[in-house]
């Protein structure tokens, strides 16, 4: 099953079990899964009860009221907090999740600055330009872009990181080559 | 658990390069890698002189490993940083989003180059 959780006004999700395990919650998160017709509070499901660490209510910010379930997220920081409509109770097959915004696919950054520093091989650079394409291009909110961005990226990353090893052993040859030709 | 063990081969492939690099000389040994760019074209690459760097910090001289390559000092904490962000992606996406913003990805590549330019005009 997997879950969609909001944090402190935090989206994060899909998630599984056990990755809500780690992720230190507390009381004051909202959660969401297929079947449920809106957001609901972690301390109202079932097989979430373990999962979190009880805190003050009133002390914490709280994304909407219980009795206002529409409410526009004001008290929400960072991400807007979008709320299902309610005829979704009725209607449970509209329960797709539109509301969780999806976490930035991977910028293959990493990957990038190690094949551009230690393969020594130029098109690494390349791998670093589709990294910033792909923040930039979910910054735009064009999602499907980014994963394609994300997608081209990595195969920068595995063709230089291969071209890296494949052409090791010529150039530990080269000098000895170069060496009995003189 | 997938997790964990991701983190125990990470730490034992640091530890064993770890002791590679500060076991051999990659000054007098053939067996480490060469870097293509050099010798293709005989300018040096932003990587050039990494390991000698790491073979050089490993044994504590810190001065050596900035002349060997300067870059490298910048490079793997931010690296580390972004290994960390990455690991934590679904879990912190603010701390990835942030780390990966285009400003932050810019001022990388526009170090690169400038580190790559002028260390083959100052021979650095």
């Amino acid at each position: 099953m997997q879950y969609w959780i909001n944090h402190n006004g935090v989206q994060t999700g899909p998630v599984d079990l056990d990755a809500i395990k780690e992720m230190n919650l507390t009381s004051s998160a909202y959660v969401w899964r297929e079947g449920l017709g809106d957001w609901v509070k972690i301390t109202q499901m079932p097989e979430l009860q373990g999962f979190y660490e009880m805190v003050n209510v009133n002390a914490e910010p709280q994304p909407q009221q219980a009795s206002e379930p529409k409410a526009d997220g004001e008290a929400v920081t960072g991400l807007p907090y979008q709320p299902q409509q309610p005829q979704i109770n009725l209607q449970p097959q509209y329960a797709q999740p539109q509301a969780p915004a999806e976490p930035c696919p991977p910028t293959n950054l990493v990957w990038a600055i190690i094949s551009t520093v230690l393969c020594c091989i130029p098109t690494g650079i390349v791998a670093i330009i589709y990294a910033l394409k792909v923040t930039n291009k979910y910054r735009e909110g064009d999602i499907e872009g980014a994963k394609r961005a994300s997608e081209t990226g990595a195969w920068w990353c595995i063709a230089t990181i291969i071209l890296g090893i494949i052409i090791q052993p010529f150039l530990s040859a080269l000098p000895i080559l170069t060496a009995s030709m003189n | 658990m997938r997790r964990s063990l991701i983190i125990l081969l990470v730490i034992a492939a640091l530890l064993v390069f770890g002791f590679i690099y500060y076991a051999l000389d990659p000054i007098q040994s053939g067996l480490f890698p060469r870097c293509g760019f050099l010798t293709l074209t005989g300018y040096k690459c932003p990587g050039c002189g990494s390991q000698r760097a790491i073979h050089a910090l490993l044994h504590g001289d810190v001065v050596a490993a900035f002349k060997y390559n300067a870059l490298l000092f910048i490079s793997v904490p931010w690296l580390a940083l972004c290994f960390y962000a990455e690991s934590r992606r679904t879990r912190n996406p603010r701390l990835y989003v942030r780390l990966n913003a285009p400003l932050l990805i810019w001022l990388f590549l526009a170090m690169v180059l400038l580190w790559w330019l002028l260390r083959n005009i100052f021979n650095w």
